[in-house]
């Protein structure tokens, strides 16, 4: 394709997201702007917002690049995203917004009455969030170098000063606004040329499918019965514990309408996922030898110039390339703020320099993580990030929320334990130890055992210690519904 | 025309009213505690019920994709069936666990409210 085109849709993407956000500190400038807002949002703004930030580069390129290497086993990860937002329905959207948390180390404080699990809850949402935004840097390299042909490097450099920039300014901060508008962008980027494409090969009578041969195995084995469950365990239990998915619960105004906001959301993100299906299948079809050449996950932006050519092949790819870029931003600068918040207020009491200090580190550790490491397929390295949340973070919540008798030293023990178990097997399956295929699907998909491990470990220590006294007052708080209408505005505001 | 002042720098932490009102007595006395138990307990069951039911149709499709392999052999347009119910047909039966979830947890809460706090405040 063009790189003049490519580079062109880089650019006015990375700047459309600064000027938005400089134009965009000057209306939210008061801090009272930024409290009504979270009483004004509505649940189809908020929903959309929330799918904005979610769906990063794992799902804009990673699921179609996965379904042209591995076929029907790749149709698992968006169902488990999906379906990770069902799961959070479920068990945690009402009662998470009405504990007040705004952060998970928050909810650990609040919920635990002592400061270890806040600390360790505090460690293990930094270390999610590095892991989960070097891949965003990663599809960000991939994209860049292989559409404009400049050095990958730069596009992770591009993608992390930009999102520096604004979370530095105060623009990203609350503004919903833009996170909708990046769902919405993010999905015309990917359905247009889906539909564009499909009709253009009906029109000239070929088959999008290649008659059928487009869905036939490869000579891979495929992950397996043990290894679809483990994936499916870590997709569904991880959504619980992101740490940029909590915050954005927080601008509903009530426990009834963060559960309307997620069956929005869960409608926004099913109707996402069936573009990057239609053109991982395309993928298959027409650009099968991306499956061996270890840039799989490029074939979103290659197949319009494969399948159209010509000016109309590069208007799409410019707009599949500023979709792809709208995804790593959003989702970046939506962890960098979780990030920074929560390494501000555990080491700088929460001061506006300690916020800038924090910003600037939750930026350049997963920069230089991603800087030199190689890049490997998006969504499998974000299943681990999944599993890695689904074995420490999910169990904290859940049995906070639904488990009286949970101790501060059963969170603790429980979610030290499915860390040390995740991560060890995580870095264990990469290292050359010759170990027996068998372990080595244990060690790669860990969810199955280790999320079960770290449920038990809590629920074992937490019977040998008493729960803290204030329990039953904090369950009330979590569980018992809003006082039915205090009149018409709400509840005063009197103090910013 | 002068621009108004800029207005200080305020530190954003919880809204000061986060404690939204709630129904009920709460946790302070015995009658209150014993509605708050008992609408977890519902809300519970109801949550454990649909994620159950979710989970083993999706452990049931895996294992039966995996172990009948003819199964791809049933195409609609060139498109083999597991490849039509996993990629697009498995998205509705989530809205609609979402959908009967939803209802039923306000109608949990109503309950709740009818019985805690039955005049309404």
């Amino acid at each position: 394709m063009n790189p003049s085109t490519a580079l062109a849709a880089v650019v006015l993407v990375t700047a459309a997201t600064v000027l938005v956000a400089v134009y965009g500190l000057r209306l939210s400038r008061t801090t009272s702007d930024f409290y009504v807002a979270s009483r004004t949002v509505k649940p189809w703004w908020n929903a959309s917002a929330i799918g904005g930030e979610y769906l990063s580069a794992a799902s804009f390129l990673g699921v179609a690049g996965l379904i042209v290497v591995s076929g029907q086993d790749a149709l698992w990860f968006p169902i488990g995203y999906t379906a990770g937002y069902l799961m959070l329905l479920l068990f945690v959207a009402a009662p998470l917004r009405r504990s007040g948390a705004y952060t998970l180390p928050d909810f650990a404080e609040a919920r635990l009455g002592s400061m270890t699990p806040r600390q360790v809850t505090s460690g293990l949402v930094v270390v999610v969030g590095w892991l989960y935004i070097v891949p965003q840097l990663h599809g960000a390299a991939l994209t860049l170098g292989i559409t404009t042909g400049l050095p990958g490097w730069l596009g992770a450099v591009l993608v992390m000063v930009i999102v520096c920039v604004t979370v530095l300014a105060g623009g990203m901060r609350s503004i919903t606004f833009v996170q909708a508008f990046q769902y919405w962008l993010k999905l015309l980027a990917l359905a247009v040329p889906a539909v564009f494409l499909l009709l253009h090969l009906g029109l000239a009578g070929e088959s999008a499918t290649a008659g059928g041969r487009a869905f036939e195995r490869g000579p891979g084995t495929g992950l397996g019965i043990y290894g679809t469950i483990s994936l499916i365990v870590a997709l569904l239990f991880g959504t619980l514990g992101l740490p940029h998915v909590l915050v954005r619960f927080y601008t509903n105004p009530d426990g009834p309408s963060a559960r309307r906001t997620t069956v929005i959301v869960l409608g926004l993100l099913s109707l996402f996922y069936l573009f990057p299906t239609m053109l991982g299948v395309l993928g298959r079809t027409f650009t099968p030898e991306l499956a061996a050449s270890g840039n799989a996950d490029a074939t979103i932006l290659l197949l319009p110039g494969r399948i159209v050519g010509g000016t109309a092949g590069d208007v799409l790819s410019a707009l599949v390339i500023g979709g792809a870029f709208a995804a790593f931003l959003s989702t970046t600068s939506g962890l960098v703020v979780s990030l920074a918040g929560v390494i501000s207020q555990g080491l700088f009491k929460g001061t506006v320099r300690g916020f800038r200090i924090s910003t600037v580190a939750a930026c350049a550790v997963p920069l230089l993580l991603a800087v030199g490491t190689s890049s490997f397929a998006l969504a499998g390295a974000i299943g681990s990030v999944f599993a890695f949340t689904a074995s420490t973070i999910c169990p904290l919540l859940l049995l906070g929320i639904w488990w009286r008798r949970l101790t501060a030293a059963g969170a603790v023990a429980g979610m030290v334990a499915g860390a040390v178990a995740c991560g060890g097997a995580l870095v264990a399956a990469g290292l050359p130890l010759g170990l027996p295929s068998g372990v080595v699907q244990l060690l790669e998909q860990p969810a199955a055992w280790t999320v079960p491990l770290a449920f038990l470990t809590m629920v074992v220590v937490s019977r040998a210690g008493r729960p803290a006294a204030h329990v039953g007052a904090v369950m009330a708080r979590l569980h018992a519904p809003e006082a039915r209408m205090p009149g018409p505005e709400g509840p005063s505001r009197s103090r910013p | 025309m002068s621009r108004p002042a800029r207005p200080e720098r305020v530190r954003v932490t919880a809204p000061a009213d986060a404690r939204v009102p709630r129904t009920g007595r709460g946790a302070a006395d015995p009658s209150g505690d014993f509605y708050v138990r008992s609408l977890i307990r519902s809300q519970l069951r109801l949550a454990l019920s649909v994620a159950i039911g979710f989970l083993l149709l999706l452990v049931g499709l895996a294992v039966l994709v995996a172990a009948w392999p003819q199964i791809h052999d049933i195409r609609l347009l060139t498109v083999p069936l597991p490849w039509l119910v996993l990629g697009i047909g498995v998205y509705p039966i989530i809205l609609l666990g979402a959908f009967v979830y939803n209802r039923a947890a306000a109608r949990n809460e109503e309950r709740y409210r009818d019985l805690a706090d039955p005049g309404g405040s």
